[in-house]
């Protein structure tokens, strides 16, 4: 009994070791297999920078699926240049990480072109695509500077118009509920902006960056109102404010039907035009942390120089004029 | 003599399962067990993560954008040692970039800063952004900055801190590794599409830039057999790559396999910045035309307007506390 014990014992044993020893090989060919993760030294960094990426893109999920939050309506006024359409392909990307927003493009021009149609109908935001030509005394000519003419006046109010007339069309009261921001095409807007005017009463404002020959303009804000305005030209103006530092409520634009962009205002007084029709100073809700925050820069982007190119079209060699830029 | 048996057995059988749970220990992140499961690794979009495991097909891939604030506006000369005047576009010009990039998935930027140490302002707003990053940084040295005119062509800008990102890519990633990616130079001031970076995820060399070098664009010319013999451009085009640093981007493989590529510093004409790199890595033939065989504009070489300032005054007028 007992050699046979041992022998079945020293069996046991024998197999027992065979199979752990196959286990261990084979654990060790499967650890084996991995890619060389250089990457240990910066696991943490890595992991908390996709985790960073994960919740904003919760945050903007969570956001989407607020249908009763207020639409912003963006109107954009816009023209033909070189630049146009890079101008147009960014500020899309920066409106669509905004959820609930129409964007109204209006183009100033005798149709509507089809690059503006193209960019728009790829876009994958909720638009309206508008065209109205400024008047032609009103117009810049070449070499005149920026500052001249008011700019985007017709297209702008076409816009309103638009938008007044859409709404009352549009049956029920929650057809009230949005906001309207005038935003060019040239500018630069932080997400955080829209978060800021989606609750607005009457009308909100803001710092802007960058404009009226200053690093910023804004208004000055005491007990969470309105006591004057920080820029540097003619700060005795009504509302000293640049176009994308205020955003009205939809609410009251179609309660004052009248209000309106005015083309013939003096330099520096088409957005007081405007608002001067709407509120007074102390009903304006001051936003970014008490207007000390710049969330909105006045960007302008370089006129490219087309030297070469008229260089090359003397010498019959110009680019392809069928080819979109 | 059994007892020596005895224990000689005990330490054989203890063995094999010590090595084991110790081995198993260790790697406690074990893709490896999710992957038994079944489990794919699109999770995981963090570069490098181990996805190329046995039979799984998923890979991952990745995209290197690299990303560096203009050098020559960032020593515009300071008016009585403001240390805030520096460069007041750069935070809406990198909000703006990281709006469009925020669109790709698989991306990762490397942003690089022309500074002795990185900025609170960058490293802020890089961390409010939700991207996936690496902020560098490293400063061009006083014999090499921009004086006067910034637009110089004569002097080739943000060379050191391109070269900067493509060490720590190299350092940081294994050449041997079967992680695929691009890498992009991007700056700050260009207009990206989104359909750009779809065309240069798969590989990609050469594409057309749009608004360059005084033209409404320039393009590589392909032939009909879809390879690239020359470029449309006025700038030199006898230069062996006439392209603009927004108009290619290269195959993450080559630039680790080819440590030794560098955009050259010293002795680089005007324009020569791309080709000092792309003749290390590839020669002409090699290039992939994308881009519908670089007959569309997906990038535009915007400039954005220094900003005027003029009624800060002398003083400055508006508080330096405010982050522009």
């Amino acid at each position: 009994m007992a050699p046979r014990m041992r022998l079945k014992l020293r069996t046991v044993f024998v197999l027992y070791f065979l199979v752990s020893v196959m286990g261990l090989l084979y654990a060790l060919m499967q650890l084996g297999q991995r890619c060389d993760c250089a990457e240990h030294d910066q696991p943490y960094e890595r992991t908390i920078s996709r985790l960073r990426g994960e919740l904003h893109k919760l945050q903007e999920n969570m956001k989407k699926s607020e249908p009763t939050a207020p639409t912003i309506y963006v109107i954009t006024p816009t023209y033909a240049r070189l630049v146009q359409k890079a101008e147009l392909t960014r500020l899309s990307h920066t409106l669509l990480h905004v959820p609930q927003l129409h964007w109204i493009l209006v183009e100033d021009a005798l149709q509507k072109s089809t690059l503006v149609s193209n960019l728009l109908r790829t876009s994958g935001l909720s638009y309206t695509h508008l065209h109205m030509p400024t008047a032609a005394q009103r117009k810049l000519h070449e070499g005149d500077p920026n500052w001249l003419k008011a700019r985007g006046v017709e297209q702008r109010n076409e816009g309103l118009r638009w938008l007044r007339e859409d709404r009352r069309a549009a049956a029920g009261g929650g057809g009230e509920q949005g906001v309207v921001y005038f935003a060019d095409d040239d500018n630069t807007y932080s997400l955080q902006l829209f978060q800021e005017m989606r609750n607005t009463l009457k009308v909100s404002v803001w710092p802007v960056g960058l404009v009226g020959a200053m690093k910023y303009e804004s208004p000055l804000v005491q007990g969470g109102k309105v006591i004057g305005f920080h820029t540097g030209w003619k700060p005795s103006r009504p509302f000293p404010m640049d176009m994308a530092g205020f955003a009205v409520s939809l609410r009251l634009i179609l309660a004052k039907p009248d209000a309106c962009f005015d083309a013939d205002a003096p330099i520096g007084f088409l957005e007081g035009s405007f608002l001067q029709k709407l509120v007074t100073m102390d009903e304006l809700e001051p936003r970014a942390d008490d207007c000390t925050k710049v969330l909105v820069w006045h960007t302008r982007t370089e006129k490219p120089k087309m030297s070469t190119e008229k260089a090359m079209q003397a010498q019959g060699l110009g680019s392809d004029p069928t080819w979109e830029v | 003599m059994p007892k020596r048996r005895d224990i000689v057995a005990i330490v054989l059988i203890v063995l094999p399962w010590t090595l084991l749970i110790t081995v198993w220990h260790q790697n406690a992140i074990t893709p490896l067990l999710t992957a038994r499961k079944g489990t794919s690794c699109t999770g995981f979009n963090v570069a490098l993560d181990c996805s190329s495991q046995r039979g799984i097909v998923e890979v991952t891939r990745t995209e290197y954008v690299y990303s560096r604030p203009h050098p020559g506006l960032m020593f515009f000369p300071p008016p009585r040692g403001h240390p805030t005047y520096s460069r007041p576009v750069q935070k809406a010009e990198l909000t703006r970039l990281a709006n469009t990039l925020l669109h790709v998935s698989n991306l990762h930027w490397i942003l690089v800063e022309d500074a002795p140490k990185r900025t609170k302002l960058v490293s802020h707003f890089l961390q409010e952004t939700g991207l996936n990053y690496t902020h560098l940084n490293v400063e061009t040295p006083r014999n090499y900055k921009v004086r006067g005119d910034t637009r110089d062509p004569r002097i080739p800008r943000g060379t050191i801190q391109r070269n900067l990102a493509l060490r720590w890519l190299r350092e940081t990633l294994n050449v041997n590794s079967s992680q695929p990616g691009v890498v992009y130079f991007a700056d700050d001031d260009n207009t990206y599409s989104l359909e750009l970076f779809d065309e240069v995820r798969h590989e990609c060399v050469g594409m057309a830039c749009s608004l360059c070098g005084g033209l409404r664009y320039e393009s590589p010319k392909v032939n009909t057999l879809g390879k690239v013999f020359g470029w449309k451009t006025v700038f030199d085009p006898h230069r062996p790559f006439a392209i603009d640093m927004a108009g290619f981007a290269v195959n993450l493989r080559l630039v680790l396999s080819k440590p030794q590529a560098y955009f050259k510093l010293r002795g680089v004409k005007g324009g020569y910045q791309e080709s000092s790199l792309l003749k290390e890595l590839v020669t002409l033939g090699d290039l992939e035309p994308k881009a519908a065989n670089c007959t569309k504009i997906l990038v535009w070489h915007t400039r954005t307007e220094k900003p005027v300032l003029v009624n800060e005054g002398k003083k400055g007028f508006t508080d330096v506390n405010v982050e522009i």
